[in-house]
């Protein structure tokens, strides 16, 4: 009997080295992406796995081009250390945003820091097939840039608006309605043809705070309130460091919540959002009572909230008038909720926000005579400094975490790439094939 | 014209008008006799120059010193190095156009880390921040500007003609801005026009390119080069083999201005305002060290300069007479003028 032969027979009824070795190769894989061991002496630690068996899954890791080994680190006492490093331009991400007025689209790398990233305005009023074909358009133009392009592994968008039952995490294999004819643009099965990737869409509410979580000025804080400002008013909550789902995903619909001006019951989105102020300004503008508001409408035609903002900042006192009394309705509703839930800081992000510091000095005049003293005392009322890479650096974890998620690591790692994973296989195929989208 | 463009981070753009000095302010500078460097990418070219006069002049005036003027010949190397050596010296701001988004954001990020605050002109290194690693960030509309040139160029093109559209290949939010502003206007207003992306990788290169797409069977109708400095060497290879297609451009150099007088290949130029930019830059740069938040974007609308008004054009944004080439092109065109009449 030949030695093959007899390996051959003592392996028989065993599980392949590639089933059993998926778990711990993910789970390596896991700790090195994570900063949790950087040596091979760390990973063994940490892990419980012998020298062997984390030496075996380092080379298979780095053959895959997951994880390698270049660096030296520093010597403990003994032989100087390999620092392992988790391979982040293995694969590019492409992450994006639709807005109300302005369509961003950016390329991340595997830590989900952002490596290019264009911004442009758009109106999302107008026909949604020409808003997802000017997104396949920079997709396609950030992609061509490019000279050394790695393999693409997923596209996120952030959207306007709630997307129903697939916020779960799961890549999408059709366009959710998440504003009105927006499941007709085709934009999730466009994509999957054109680029063979799985999509994630998610509110831009969640994709903003997750980003806010990640790379702003609340960078690592476990309990944060993020307030969008613009035409309609959201919240994210993290709560311990994560964002607050809720019970059915609608978390943090602030802009329904009851307000009253000038003896008008209404609701924040109708009397503080965007649309009531460039209507305020809009009539002070024909009375004449705004010189800059006038001179603004007589050679633009119409009043837009960031021209607004700019002469409030500028001096203007009608425009100071309307963003503050705007500013004051936000802080009292945000009073409410600064006093039940008690967050470290409240982050406020969006137009109305961060064209100006009198909205935000009226929200907190609001919300420091509206709360009570412990609950002001160490909170930080700040201006959100990601502007739009917020959604878009939010996207990138978003989509990251659900490549890296445990359960789904394993069923791709022994491949190198997620685009293999079954789930994935057999989320395109069909679609492609069925659609005649190729 | 007013701003079309979004920021690095996709906020909305500041006039230049929001960052005033008042005498109060200026008088309050003085005192405080700030200490500043200007690390620029290049004082090789026109628009470098008068930049960074305007900056000096309108620190000059707050009593500002300026200790530092270096030159990185488009070197990302050179700019670390110059950073790293300038960190060291403690002053209150470093004035940085960063060359390239991603090798050189960890010697700027550097550098608002030591306390000294920075003000970023043209380009935002990939990660940093507004507020929190930089203090403003100043340019041109640049997407308005791409726009401009797509609106002149479109107008020397003929139906289902075709645009080679010669874009720099580094990450750099100027001419990313440009490229893709040229190509929207093109495919929204003229969807008859097929706009092709070449890129170069130094303006050594860019001479070659030129050529190539000059001299194969099928010749683009028209070509867009997304700043002036390498639309010269695009126009000496047209001279050199005798081959002449409309071309656009930004920045209002000497000679891409005489070309655009001369009626040249250059049919149209969208131009910056260097001198104001860099007073906005100074006034932006004392704001901050005074105190005082600044916007996270300032922004300068573009100039579209055509044959009819390069020479005001030219003395706008020079501040100087135009050359003898330039009026000289324009010359004769007043006496058919007169002719006529």
């Amino acid at each position: 009997m030949s030695q093959n032969q007899t390996n051959q027979q003592r392996q028989r009824g065993r599980p392949k080295l590639n089933e059993t070795a998926a778990t711990s190769v993910a789970e390596l894989l896991g700790f090195v992406r994570k900063h949790q061991a950087l040596t091979r002496l760390e990973l063994e630690k940490i892990s419980g796995f012998g020298r062997a068996v984390v030496a075996d899954r380092l080379a298979l890791l780095s053959e895959l081009g997951l994880a390698h080994e270049n660096e030296t680190g520093i010597s403990g006492g003994g032989r100087v250390p390999r620092m392992v490093s988790f391979s982040k331009n293995r694969a590019v991400l492409v992450v994006a945003s639709i807005d109300q007025s302005s369509i961003s689209v950016a390329l991340s790398d595997l830590t989900g820091k952002l490596t290019a990233q264009h911004h442009e305005p758009g109106d999302l009023g107008l026909d949604p097939s020409d808003g997802a074909d000017r997104m396949i358009t920079l997709i396609r133009l950030m992609l061509s840039r490019q000279t050394k392009l790695p393999e693409l592994w997923g596209i996120s968008i952030s959207v306007p608006g709630p997307i129903g039952p697939s916020e779960n995490g799961s890549p999408l294999t059709s366009t959710p309605d998440f504003l009105p004819g927006w499941n007709e643009s085709k934009l999730v099965e466009r994509l999957i043809a054109e680029f063979s990737v799985p999509i994630w869409l998610m509110p831009s509410v969640n994709t903003m705070t997750v980003g806010e979580l990640h790379g702003g000025t609340s960078e690592n804080n476990d309990c944060m309130l993020f307030i969008k400002t613009g035409k309609r008013f959201t919240a994210g909550l993290v709560y311990e460091g994560r964002p607050y789902k809720g019970a059915t995903g609608a978390v943090g619909l602030i802009g329904q919540l009851p307000a009253t001006h000038e003896g008008i019951l209404g609701t924040l989105d109708s009397l503080a959002g965007a649309e009531f102020i460039e209507q305020a300004a809009l009539r002070e503008a024909r009375n004449g009572t705004s010189e800059q508001l006038t001179d603004l409408l007589n050679r633009g035609g119409e009043l837009t909230l960031n021209e607004i903002c700019q002469a409030a900042q500028l001096g203007d006192t009608v425009c100071v008038s309307i963003i503050t009394a705007s500013g004051k309705l936000v802080g009292t509703a945000l009073a409410t909720l600064l006093n039940m839930l008690n967050p470290k800081c409240v982050i406020l992000a969006g137009a109305l926000a961060q064209t100006n510091d009198i909205f935000l000095a009226a929200v907190r005049e609001a919300v420091y005579g509206a709360s009570h003293p412990l609950v002001t005392r160490d909170l930080q009322i700040l201006q959100s400094q990601l502007g739009n890479t917020a959604g878009l650096l939010g996207s990138a974890h978003i989509c990251l975490n659900a490549l890296f998620e445990p359960k789904m690591l394993r069923g791709w790692v022994m491949m190198g790439t997620p685009l293999m994973h079954p789930d994935i296989i057999s989320i395109m195929q069909p679609k492609i094939v069925s659609e005649g989208l190729v | 014209m007013g701003i079309i463009g979004l920021g690095p981070h996709g906020e909305r753009a500041a006039p230049p008008e929001r960052v005033v000095l008042l005498p109060n302010d200026i008088a309050m500078a003085r005192r405080k006799k700030f200490r500043v460097a200007i690390i620029m990418h290049t004082l090789e070219s026109d628009w470098s120059k008068q930049l960074v006069t305007g900056i000096i002049g309108t620190l000059g005036d707050a009593g500002a010193i300026v200790v530092e003027v270096v030159d990185c010949s488009f070197s990302a190397e050179a700019q670390i190095h110059a950073l790293k050596r300038i960190r060291l010296m403690q002053l209150d701001c470093v004035i940085s156009l960063p060359i390239t988004s991603e090798a050189v954001a960890d010697a700027h990020r550097m550098i608002a880390e030591s306390g000294t605050r920075l003000v970023l002109v043209d380009n935002v290194p990939s990660g940093l921040l507004p507020s929190k690693d930089y203090a403003s960030f100043v340019s041109a509309d640049n997407y308005g500007l791409g726009m401009m040139a797509a609106e002149m160029l479109s107008e020397h093109i003929p139906q289902n003609g075709s645009i080679a559209l010669l874009g720099y290949d580094k990450e750099f939010f100027a001419t990313n801005e440009r490229e893709i502003s040229f190509s929207r206007w093109i495919s929204t207003n003229r969807p008859d026009i097929t706009t092709n992306i070449y890129h170069f990788n130094s303006i050594r290169t860019v001479g070659q390119l030129a050529k190539d797409l000059l001299t194969k069977p099928y010749c683009p109708s028209g070509m867009f080069v997304v700043w002036d400095t390498p639309c010269v060497e695009v126009l000496k290879v047209m001279n050199q083999i005798d081959n002449h297609v409309p071309i656009t451009t930004i920045d209002l150099g000497s000679e891409v201005a005489s070309s655009l007088a001369q009626n040249g290949p250059i049919k149209g130029i969208s131009a910056q305002r260097p001198f104001q930019q860099g007073e906005s830059i100074g006034k932006t740069t004392v704001t901050d060290l005074l105190g005082r938040k600044c916007p996270d974007w300032v922004a300068l609308p573009g100039l579209a300069v055509r044959q009819s008004n390069v020479a005001e054009s030219y003395q706008a944004i020079w501040r100087m007479p135009a050359p003898r080439a330039i009026l000289d092109g324009l010359a004769p065109r007043k006496n058919n003028l007169n002719s006529e009449i």
